[in-house]
Parts: structure tokens; sequence; C-alpha cells
């Protein structure tokens, strides 16, 4: 009893704090009238520009995306007209493998909700700790990301993770595909030198009893999976017959290029739809996994090469070298706050080695496709929900990169954040403008 | 006479009990023996360069008498013909710990909380690593087993230490004999010895290499002023110990190449010449080495090749390594041409065995036999003072030497003896003939066979012919002259195992032998000749004919040599002075010799100089990266007490470090490499230059002055370092106040201290304590005279606020602000405290509680306020984007693009106070430029070419050149090392070696993901 009593005094105190600290802005209304966007440059996000384009959308959904020139307007039978003459309208990006909402502070315990206890856990569910009220999520909105999945971490089986739109009152109405994803980190395979936390031959048999573990694992799914009725219920199994069914995918973390190789025979061996996150090595055996159809989600691309001998610029151009070679590639950041410089991974892919358009496919078509909203989401195409933004330059370089307007299922978004709040008034303390 | 033939048996029983100690008891009757040895018709190396042939070697009670070859051997002498074969003086390995005791590491874990203060009971140091008072001759003791393994070697001697702490006291030269101690120690405190590694110390002070140097460089000074009068004030056993070591050699186990010359800096500073011991990587910075004249211990373990067969292995092998296997060997010779004193070592081999075929392997790439033998006899007794003892073979020297079958090098030859102070130690079956050869074998009951015995002279083998088939015995061995052996038959009758047992006699073999079916039979085996001794394959790697070149650094993106400036003219181009003159656009730059001579329309080119179309180009300052923690050896954090004012990231600069290259890469020309922020006042800090291969002294920024790392806020506090970690002070940031007014006012005291001894009349101070040099407080003393700057790891405004405040109560200004991501809420206290910079970052926050308020516009309202901005980057990745963090403050906040842009290159400059140097294009100022292919914020701009001192230490175009060269020579690296695999050597199962990436509080192995 006196435990709860002390947890409920901190629980007060952090109310009172919080009184002056900034809100969010509260979720957006339902579109209620029809909008069109005119004279804008249109990228579509799944490799094609419309130079000059009209966009329609209305009840949430997209209407109309065309050439302007080739297409007899009514303008009249819009409620609201944007001129977007000199700005770029883009699909609202989508985050891949973060933990939006999962982890407000990353060095504060009690904020942080991605990492549950023990080794195999495929019933757990990231969506139910979703937070629509974490600080961050504003701000990465204001960059232009209105989509995420929110994924969980830890042991060899995290969890499923579910997508979301970024403006919602609760984590219902934020979901827009739930569980169909899980998570599972593949036992390292590489053996460090000497002077490490391990000996090396320690590491050697934790490797080999890790993927024995694992391949047990999945064969007792397996032959669960296959009974309708169990004799006894098994939850966490349970939580797996998507994955042998088909209707789940299995999202694996491997970076090291066996690693890359035994999940892809893993996945093979037991009929799962893989596929790879992270990646650092995944382009020397690009073509097995194109091959087997596994596509990746690459880890942050604003990173270091994974040994000394690297071209230094090689995790800039991972996105071209996998895409050269007809791999399905998306970029992702693993974070939360961090994930407001996604478009600058695209940005630098663009720089090393891709068309710009190709570039932001991989921060919007290529991510809905992988995550299984590719049917609403991803592309500026009618009849997808009209998740996008408006900016005055171009989006990926941060040179120019400025969103001014953003639209969740046709829902206008107040741009505003705790950020803004404060920078205003400080401006404003300083009689700054 | 065919066989060779030592013919020493008869008098080898006994000769082991002469040497009695005289205070010692005698059980029984006493046995005083003065015999005269004389070993005569021998090679005799009387010292490494010195070989007289056909000479007599006397010895008696331990000592030579004579040697050479007009010696007249005494008629009471036992004389022994060694027959031509050779006698050097025995082996000196003076890196061993051979008779002490075993060194117990306690593994120290986090569950137990911090260690302030030593766990040695007693008057000693403070710190538990400072153990000058320790004597290795006091905890001497002969340890058998090991001995005879040396003795196997060829040693007769070596220097052992205790190998635990940072001073290790005193080392004492032993005889490796099997005798009482007291008959073994040559010389009791031979040598001083020291490391940086604090061995089994559980304190937590020192836990960084700079730490160690730290600690090293006070305790010296503490030694000095308890000399002077310190003894007055406290009685310290250390310390006194550590002034007794003055006069013996400082010997210091140094690590690697950079540990050295880090060693030779301290040496410098205290007039002592170390000999170092090192690990055999110098060749890669020789000349730095050979210009600080020190004299080297060199270990002979070289690297063993990788089992590569799995190419995926392979990429986790570092181009370094990789030419580390190969090169190393070359090390020794290396030194030699270089005229670089050194001996040799057998500590740090997994395997003892192979110190020959590795010391062998060294000759083979080019060391000398002569400077082998040297750096094994006459280099170690010299620098251990005792060359008129031990490491030649002089009158009245002692009887340590070796008898060998031929040259000591050569691969056939074998150790017979090792004599010890007299004493004989037989190696092995040295006594016994050399059987090799075709014989015939006779029994009465069964054909005559022809036989070989072949292998070592040593472990021969033997083999019998039935017809065309060769069988090998099943079993064969021999005791002294008795022998025993037996063999299969497979063709004869009765078939099955005949077991033969004999003598062995002058004339030949003979005995009885049992056959398969249990009758006897008599037998005898008759010499018929020499077998032709095949030169047994050779393992060990001969020199390849296409070893590698070295590189600066040798490693992935080395130069082959080192660059030179040149004269260069850019015309053309976009130029961002930032300057007055604002960006200048169809601009051209001319520099040369390193600084930038002119900046103007139409300039001409000078003769020689190299002229660059800049046309659709920017060129820009080199960027500064104000908050770095590349290029450090070690950790970057002394953390353990809560100031480390006397640490200097200068000392531990690491130039290896891959990191310098991919900035460069990034346009960065310049980085301040910061102590971390675990305590509230840090170490000391370093401005680099990125000049890629050369040394580590050559990294540093001339004529800048010193700066020091401060740090506020949760790291400090140790907020999230666990719930041990709860006892350190401060906790809170009301503590970390406390710490500088407390650190400041004994700082002020302490320079009062120091001034009033100065002036204080020679006669009052015979009898008085001086003051003591303290290196912490030197630094703080330093700020406080504004002749040392503060860069200060903050976040929240109430502890700037603070700071400012106790800065002002002091008498100084905060020169500069890290992190500072809540200086928007005290800019207009900042600008009122003239900070010179507020170097931020452009957009992180939320990665811990007290950054929950960061806001990207940070630096757009200290800008406004007016407060000198920069950007920083922190982490090894971001600094090599920090022209798009630039972009950053046109995005958040509307900064135009000419001042963004300064926010990581002048502005960094001016809060490092060297913007006279650097940070804009200005005739004058150092070429420290970038030429980009685009807008230099732009996420499309890449570096074409980074100049360091007008250096292009990176071009867009070589780089491309280098990864050719890189996939190239690793190819040629991998093949070898298959190479060896295939030809059966061992190899090891390969491994990874980390990346580790530093921040200012966590490091981190970069992990494959």
């Amino acid at each position: 009893m006196k435990r709860i009593i002390k947890y409920l005094i901190i629980a007060a105190g952090m109310i009172t704090t919080s009184v002056t600290v900034a809100q969010n802005p509260a979720p957006a209304a339902k579109q209620s009238g029809s909008v069109l966007i005119m004279n804008v440059k249109a990228h579509i996000g799944n490799g094609k520009v419309i130079e000059n384009a009209v966009i329609g959308f209305d009840a949430g959904k997209l209407i109309l995306v065309a050439d302007a020139t080739t297409v007899k307007l009514k303008k009249d039978s819009y409620a609201v007209v944007i001129d977007g003459y000199g700005k770029h309208a883009y699909p609202g990006l989508i985050a891949c493998n973060t933990n939006i909402g999962l982890a407000e502070i990353d060095m504060v315990r009690s904020t942080l909700d991605y990492n549950e206890v023990g080794e195999m856990n495929p019933n757990i569910r990231s969506i139910i700790s979703y937070n629509t009220d974490s600080k961050i999520i504003p701000t990465v909105r204001s960059n232009g990301v209105l989509m995420a999945e929110v994924s969980p971490r830890g042991g060899m089986i995290s969890g499923t993770s579910s997508v979301v739109q970024l403006d919602a009152w609760n984590w219902e109405d934020a979901a827009v595909a739930m569980d169909k994803n899980m998570h599972m980190n593949w036992p390292r395979m590489y053996i460090y030198q000497g002077g490490g936390p391990e000996s090396e031959e320690n590491q050697r048999q934790r490797m080999q009893r890790e993927l024995s573990v694992l391949e047990q694992y999945f064969n007792e799914a397996e032959a669960y999976c296959k009974q309708q009725q169990p004799q006894e219920v098994n939850v966490r199994f349970e939580a797996m017959r998507g994955l042998f069914d088909g209707t789940t995918k299995l999202f694996v973390h491997a970076g090291y290029v066996k690693e890359i190789e035994a999940a892809v025979l893993f996945a093979k061996k037991h009929t799962l739809k893989m596929v790879l996150v992270g990646g650092s090595d995944a382009w020397r055996v690009a073509s097995l996994l194109k091959e087997n159809s596994v596509p990746v989600i690459l880890g942050q691309t604003h990173a270091l090469p994974p040994r000394e001998d690297d071209d230094t610029d090689l995790p800039y151009k991972l996105p071209f070298l996998l895409h050269r070679a007809g791999v399905t590639c998306a970029i992702s950041i693993d974070g939360s706050w961090q994930e407001r410089n996604l478009p600058f991974m695209a940005g630098t892919a663009a720089a090393f080695g891709l068309d710009k358009e190709q570039a932001l496919a991989m921060i919007t078509a290529v991510p809905a496709q992988i995550l299984g909203v590719s049917s609403s989401a991803g592309t500026l195409e009618v009849d997808k929900d009209a998740t996008l933004i408006l900016t005055s330059g171009d989006l990926l370089d941060m040179r120019s990169s400025v969103v001014e307007a953003a639209f969740i299922q046709g829902r206008t978004i107040d741009l505003d954040d705790a950020q803004k709040q404060l920078y205003r008034k400080y401006m404003n303390k300083y009689d700054l403008k | 006479m065919k066989y060779t033939l030592l013919a020493m048996a008869a008098w080898l029983a006994g000769i082991t009990a002469t040497l009695a100690q005289a205070t010692f008891p005698v059980n029984g009757p006493t046995d005083p023996r003065h015999t005269v040895f004389a070993f005569t018709n021998a090679r005799i190396h009387v010292d490494y360069k010195t070989i007289v042939d056909s000479a007599t070697l006397l010895i008696r009670d331990g000592k030579v008498l004579e040697v050479g070859k007009e010696v007249s051997v005494p008629k009471d002498a036992v004389v022994m013909d060694l027959g031509g074969k050779s006698i050097y003086p025995s082996l000196i390995d003076m890196h061993s710990d051979y008779g002490m005791p075993e060194v117990k590491r306690e593994h120290a874990t986090h569950e137990t909380g911090p260690q302030f203060l030593s766990n040695t009971k007693g008057a000693y140091h403070w710190n538990q690593a400072i153990r000058s008072e320790y004597d290795a001759y006091r905890n001497f003791s002969v340890d058998g087993k090991k001995a005879e393994e040396l003795r196997k070697l060829g040693f007769g001697s070596v220097l052992s230490l205790n190998k635990d702490g940072i001073v290790r006291g005193t080392a004492a030269i032993v005889l490796i004999g099997n005798e009482n101690e007291n008959d073994l120690i040559l010389k009791d405190r031979a040598a001083a010895e020291f490391s940086f590694d604090k061995g089994t110390s559980t304190q937590d002070y020192p836990s960084s290499l700079m730490g160690s140097i730290a600690l090293i460089r006070q305790t010296f000074y503490d030694a000095q002023w308890y000399k002077n009068g310190g003894y007055r004030k406290e009685y310290n056993i250390s310390l006194a110990a550590f002034n007794q070591l003055k006069d013996l050699p400082f010997i210091f186990d140094a690590g690697d190449k950079q540990n050295e010359l880090r060693v030779s800096t301290i040496g410098e500073e205290f007039d002592v010449q170390f000999i170092v011991k090192g690990n055999g990587d110098e060749y890669e910075r020789l000349t730095e080495i050979d210009n600080a004249g020190m004299r080297l211990i060199l270990p002979l373990n070289f690297p063993e090749a990788y089992d590569l067969s799995d190419p995926y292995d392979a990429i986790n092998i570092s181009l370094h390594d990789l030419k580390h296997w190969e090169l190393a060997p070359t090390n020794p010779a290396a030194l030699e041409k270089a005229g670089i004193e050194f001996a040799l070592t057998a500590t740090g081999l997994k395997n003892k065995n192979d110190f020959w075929k590795n010391l062998r392997k060294a000759i083979d790439h080019g060391l000398t036999e002569q400077q082998a033998l040297k750096a094994l006899t006459a280099a170690p007794a010299a620098f251990l003072n005792v060359q008129d003892k031990i490491g030649a073979l002089k009158r009245g020297m002692i009887a340590n030497f070796i008898i060998t079958s031929g040259n000591l090098f050569s691969k056939e030859t074998v150790i017979l003896d090792n004599w010890v102070k007299g004493v004989r130690y037989p190696i092995g079956n040295s006594e016994q003939k050399d059987i090799r050869g075709n014989y015939s074998l006779v029994t009465a009951s069964g054909k005559p066979s022809r036989m070989k015995i072949s292998g070592e002279a040593l472990s021969p083998e033997m083999y019998m012919y039935e017809d065309t088939l060769q069988v090998k015995a099943m079993a064969f061995s021999r005791n002294g002259d008795l022998v025993t052996f037996s063999f299969e038959r497979k063709l004869e009758d009765p078939k099955g195992v005949v077991r033969y047992s004999g003598v062995l006699e002058e004339q030949g073999w003979s005995g009885n032998a049992q056959l398969a079916d249990g009758n006897w039979t008599n037998w005898t085996m008759t010499f018929d000749s020499l077998i032709t001794l095949t030169e047994k394959k050779d393992t060990t790697a001969k020199p390849l004919k296409d070893i590698g070149k070295i590189s600066y650094p040798n490693m992935a993106y080395g130069w082959k040599e080192l660059p030179k400036a040149g004269t260069v003219l850019i015309i053309n181009a976009t130029v961002w002075t930032n300057e007055a003159e604002g960006i200048l656009t169809e601009a051209d730059v001319l520099f040369s010799n390193g600084k930038i001579v002119q900046v103007g329309k139409d300039l001409v080119a000078p003769a020689g100089a190299t002229v660059i179309d800049g046309t659709g180009k920017h060129l820009t300052a080199g960027i500064i990266d104000e908050h770095s923690h590349i290029a450090v050896s070690n950790s970057v954090n002394e953390g353990t007490q809560t100031s480390s004012a006397e640490v200097r990231i200068g000392d531990v600069l690491d130039a290896d470090d891959i990191n310098i290259y991919r900035q460069l890469a990034g346009g960065v020309t310049s980085s301040h490499l910061l102590h971390g922020s675990a305590n509230a006042i840090g170490g000391q800090t370093q401005l680099i230059k990125l000049r890629w291969g050369q040394s580590p002294e050559e990294l540093k920024f001339d004529g800048w002055p010193g700066f020091i790392k401060f740090a506020l806020g949760e790291n400090v506090k140790q907020a999230n370092w666990g719930d041990l970690q709860t006892v350190r002070f401060p906790q809170t940031r009301m503590g970390v106040e406390q710490v500088y007014m407390d650190y400041f006012t004994r700082a002020e005291e302490y320079q009062q201290q120091q001034s009033r001894w100065t002036t204080t009349d020679a006669s009052l101070k015979t009898n008085a304590v001086p003051p003591r040099k303290d290196l912490e407080l030197d630094a703080l003393s330093e700020i406080l005279n504004s002749k040392r700057f503060i860069t200060c790891h903050s976040y929240v405004q109430s502890e700037i606020n603070m700071l400012m405040h106790v800065a002002d109560s002091f008498g100084f200004e905060v020169n500069t602000f890290t992190h500072i991501l809540e200086g928007f809420k005290v800019a207009d206290k900042m600008k009122a405290h003239n900070v010179r910079g507020a170097s931020t970052f452009s957009d992180w926050w939320a990665y811990k509680y007290e950054v929950y308020d960061a806001i990207p516009y940070n630096a757009a309202i200290l800008h406004k306020v007016g407060v000198n901005v920069g950007y920083n980057s922190d982490d090894a990745e971001m600094a090599r984007r920090l022209n798009q963090e630039a972009a950053k403050a046109v995005k958040y906040g509307g900064i135009s693009e000419e001042d963004a842009w300064k926010f990581v290159t002048l502005n960094p400059a001016k809060m490092l106070r060297v913007d006279d140097k650097v940070g804009s294009i200005k005739a004058g100022k150092d070429a420290d430029l970038v030429l980009w292919n685009d807008h230099p914020m732009s996420i499309y701009a890449k570096p074409l070419t980074t100049y360091v001192d007008g250096i292009a230490y990176y071009d867009s175009e070589r780089d491309a050149q280098l990864r050719e060269d890189i996939r190239k020579e690793r190819a040629r690296l991998v093949q070898q090392m298959n190479e060896v695999k295939l030809k059966g050597e061992a190899v090891r199962k390969p491994a990874a070696k980390p990346q580790i990436l530093k921040h200012c509080l966590e490091e981190e192995y970069h992990t494959i993901h």
C-alpha cells in the first residue's frame, strides 16, 4: 500500500509541473469540405513527378491527382482552393521502425515503453503503449513525417509493431494497421576480438546456442500452429499464427552479411514473409535478397561505415547500391525525436547515386508497401488517404526543407509544437523578430 | 668418427652441488669443490661481434677464468673437447616475471561502489597503483619448471619484475638456475619499472590512459617535493622509495608505438631516459621513435595469420591488421637499420617455442644475426649496467653460456647445454650421440633388414624397410646407451610385432628380440652410411617477394609518402570568405606553403603553381568542430574524481583514427578534442588539425591557448549511472556549484602559497615544507589567470547562470558553453557575461531529461541576441555533415546563409581563439580550405578537396584511387594468409576488432546493424 501512495505522489507532482510545459495542439477534426491544391509540383512518391499538378481531396481521400494541363478543373466544386505556386507536394513521409510514442526521454526509464523483459515475446503489441500525447510527435510532423511504424525492441522476438498516423486522440484513432509486423533480432554472428565483455570462445558458443534456440522455438511454434485446438493454449505461439499463415511479416533485424544469409534461409525454411531491418551488409548479398523477394528497411544511413576499410561514404550510398541491384529498399531511423531528419536520409541517398524521386520513394511508397498500408498511403494517388504535405522547397535538402502545410486523411494539421512555442516565448522575451 | 659426440656423461653426476651458500648450515660432510672446467676446441662467441675459433674457455667457481686461443689448460681441469661446437654467452631477457608471485587480477564489477583511495594498508601512496616500494628481489623464488623452459631457449639470466601497477618498484637480475635463491640474485635493485596499466589496483583512479600519465607526472613531482621537505609534513613509504630509484635504469612497459612516444614525452619532462618496452609496431612510426632517442625492448610475438578461408570472415579484418601481420617481422630489421638500440624479449609469446621460430623469421626479414645476438646479450647487459658480468664471455664475468651444435640462429642447430653460473644444465638428451644414419639389422632368425634413423638429432625416428615397404618403429626409445624399439613385421613370419632391446656401442648395436610367437632371437645392427639430411620442409615464412609497403598511417587510406604543401591557385570559384567581402563569385584564391596568399579576381598563377578550375564550385574555409572525441586513444573520460583538471587529451592523441580521414572527407579541418563530461572539472582539451598521416604530436594546432572541459548537470551528478553511483560528490546541481567554489578557492590559495615560497628567504626554507606542485591546481590557476579557457558542457539555464556567477566571483570569464541547449533561456545573461561562444547542436533533444526543453531554434535566438554561436558534432558521424547542420540554422530560425556558414567555421574559430589563423579566407591565414561541388550547405554538396595547411589531405579523385588500392592490397594479403593456412601453419580464428565510438559519456561498440 505504501508503495502505491509513493507513486501517486510522484504522479501528482508531475501533473503540477506539466502545467507550465507547452501543450501539443489538438488533433484536427475530420475533413469537412473538399480541398483543391493548384499549381503545385507534385512528387507522387512512386518515382513520378507532375510539374504542374492539381490535387483534390474530399472526405479524407484523394479524388484528383493530375497534370493541370490535362484535366478540366471544376474549381468551384471545392470548398477550399490553395494556390500551390512554387511549392511542392509530397506524400506524408512514413517512418519505419521507430519508437515514437513509446519513448519520451531516452534516459528516463519511466518514460520508456518499448523493451519488454524476456527473449521470446511474439505476443507483445506495441500499439497499446503508443502515447499520442508525446511531445515528440508534433516536432516530427513539422518536418513532414505523418505516419510511423511503432516497433517494440529487445529480446530475440520483440513483438508486433503497428502503423499509426501522427495526429490522434488515442491509439485506436491513430492505428492504421495493427499487429501485422513482427520484429525479431537475429543473433550476432560475428565475433569481437579480445578485450570485450566476453571471450571469443564464449561468443562463438553463445552464437551457436542462440541460433539453435531460435530454430527450436520456431519449429515448436510451427508445430503448435498446425493445431487448431491445442491441448493447452500458449499465448506466445498463438501470436505467431500469422507468421505461418502468411498474414504477418517477420521483420528481422540483422546487419552482418552472414546474419542476413542465415535469416533469409531461415525464413525460406519456415516459409515466412521476411523483411530485413538494418542491413549494413545487405548490398553484399543483394541478389539473394532479390531472388527471395526480401525487402530491406535500411537503418539510419547517416552513419559511419561499419568497418575501418570501407568506403567512407558506404552508408550514404547503400540505398543506391540496393536499388541498383533491384532490391526493394526503404530508409529508416531507429529512434523517436530523430525521425524529423528522415527526409534528409533520402536527400543523402539522392546525393550518393539515386534520383531524388527514387530516394523519396524510399520514405513514402516503399515503406507503405513493406508495412502493408500501400492501399491507403505512401503515394499521391486517387483513392488513397489524403495524407500529404506542402513545402516551400526541396523537402530532402535541409537548406530549403520547410513544411508549410500538412494533411492527414484530409484533415488540416496544426503544425505548431512545444518547441515552436518556446521559440516564440523567448523571441518575445528578447523582443526579437 | 662419424658420430657427433659429446662425451660428458661421465662427469655429469654430482656437479650440481658445488655452489653451497656460505652462511648456510650443512647436513653431513661438506663438499667443497672448485673444479676448473676447460672447454677446448670450441668456436667461442666471446661477445656478440667477436668469434674465436678453436678456442678454449676456462671456468671455475661460476666465473670465467680465461677465454681465447692461447689459453693453457691447467692439469687439474676437467677437459671437454667440444670438437668445433659453439659457445655463446647465454641470453638475457630483460622483461620477465620469472620467479615472481603470480599477479592476480580482481575483475571489477559494476556491483561495487566507487573506491576513491588505496586499499593497501599502511603509510603508502594514496594510489594503489603506485608501488615504488616494491622490490622484486625480496619476492623472488626459483621456479624449476619455468627455469627449465627458459634455459631450453638459451636464457641464462633475466630481469624479473612484478608486472603490476603503474610505478612497479624495482626489478632484479636473476640467474636461471635451480640453486638456492641466495646464489641466483645477480643484482637486487637492477632497474625501476613503470607502466600505464594500474594492474590489480581496484581503485577507480586512474581509469584512462591520460589519467595514468597524469598520475605518473604528479608522482614525479610529489617525490621531488617529498625530498625537498615534504617528508617533514608526512611520512610516505612510496614517495621515499620512489626517490631511491633515482640512479637505476628506468624501464617503461609502454605498449604500442604511440604509447612509446608518450613515454618519451614524460621522460623529457623529468629528464629521464626511459628504456621502453614496446609491442613491435615501431616500424609504423620509425622516424618519431628514432627522434625520441629511446632504447627499446621488443617482443617477438608476431601476429598470427587469420583463417580467412571464409571471405565474410575476411571482411571483418582490417587492412591494418593484415598489413601488420605481414610487416611485423620486419620491425627488428627496420630498427636495426635506423640504428635504434634494442633488446629482445621472449615475453608476450603465447607459446615459448615460437621464440626461435619468430627470431629466425625476423632474421629472414633482414635482422642481422649479429644484431639479434646483441639484442639478447650485450644490449640488455648494457641497458642494465651489468655488461661486466653477463652478456659476454670475458675474464671475471659470470660463467653463463650455452653450447650449441652450430650457428645459434640456424634452424638445424640445437642447444646442447646451458651453463648457469658455472653449473651445467643439459638440454634434453644432449649427451647422447647423434645416431642418425643408415643401418643394417641382422637377426639370427630372419633376413637382414635395411634400417634408417632420421629426423631431429635429439628425437630421431626409426624406420625399417621390408622390401620396398617403409615401416616406422612402433616405439623407439633410448636411455643413455640402452635402446628399445619394436616393429610390426608384415611380410616375414612369424607376422606380428617384434620387440628389440639392446645396447649401443662404438662398433654397433646388439641385443635380443622377442618375436610375435614368443621366441627370442639375438640381433646386431651396424652402421652403413650417413643419411642425407634433407632440409625439413621449411614452414617459417621467407621474406615475401612482394612484401607490402608501410603507409602513414599503416592502414586503409594511409599515405605511401607524406604529402607536402605546394602552391595552388583555385580560379573562378564561388568563394565564401567569411570576411567583409562576403561571398565572392568567379573569384580566385592563391595559397602557398600552407598560407593563403591572395584572394581576388584574375589572379596570376606563379610559376610552378597548380591551377584548379573552380567553375561551378564553392570554396570555403575548413569546418571547425568545437566538440569532438575522435583521435583519442583509450578513454576520453577520467571520470573517477570530481575534478580531473590534471589530465590532458593532448597526451593521448591517436593519429591512426580512421575518423580523421572520414571527417576530412566531410570538409572538417580542425577538431577540438574534449575530455568527456563525467565530472564537473574535466581534463585539458586539445585542438588538432586533421593532418592525416602525421604523428600525434604533429596533429596539434600551433599557437592555440589551452582549454579545459567543464561539465554540468546529469552526467556530473551521475544521474544516469545506476543506483550504486550515489556516493561521489556532487549528486545535485547544488553540489556542482560548491565543487567549483572549493576548487577555485584552493587554486587561489595555491597560487598564493607558490608565490610566497618563491619570495621566501632561502635561509628560512631550510626546515620548512615547500608547497607541493599540483598539476590539478596548476590547471585551475591558469583559468584564474585567463591562460586556460573553459569549454563547459551545459544544458539547463540554472546551471549556466550558476557557472557565470562562479566565474564572476573569481574574476574570469567562461569562454565557451558547449551543448548549451537551454542557452536561449539565458542568452541575454551570456551576452552580458561576455561569453565567447555558444557551441550547440542544431536539433538534438529528448535524449535525457535535461534536454527536454531543447529547441532547434536555440542557435538562432543566441545569434540574434548577439552571442557568437557555433554548431558542433560530439559525434564522429555527424561531424562529417556539419555543413548540413549549418543549413539547419537557416531552416530553424531563418539565419542568413552567410551567417549560418560561420556557425561551423569562423565562429568556432573565434571561440577557440584561433580566428587570427583559421576560419575565413583571407591572405595570411592558414590555407585550411574546402572545395565543394555544390552550394556547401546543400545536402547534395560533397567536398572535392579538403586542404589543411595547403595540403590536400583529402581529394575525391585520390580517394577513388585509394579505394581501389585498398581492395587490391587486401586481396593480396588475404591470399598470403590463405597460403599460410595451406602450408599447415597455425592460424587463428577470425574476430573483428571493434570500432569504438566515443561521445561525452558513453563509449559504444560500433556494431554492424
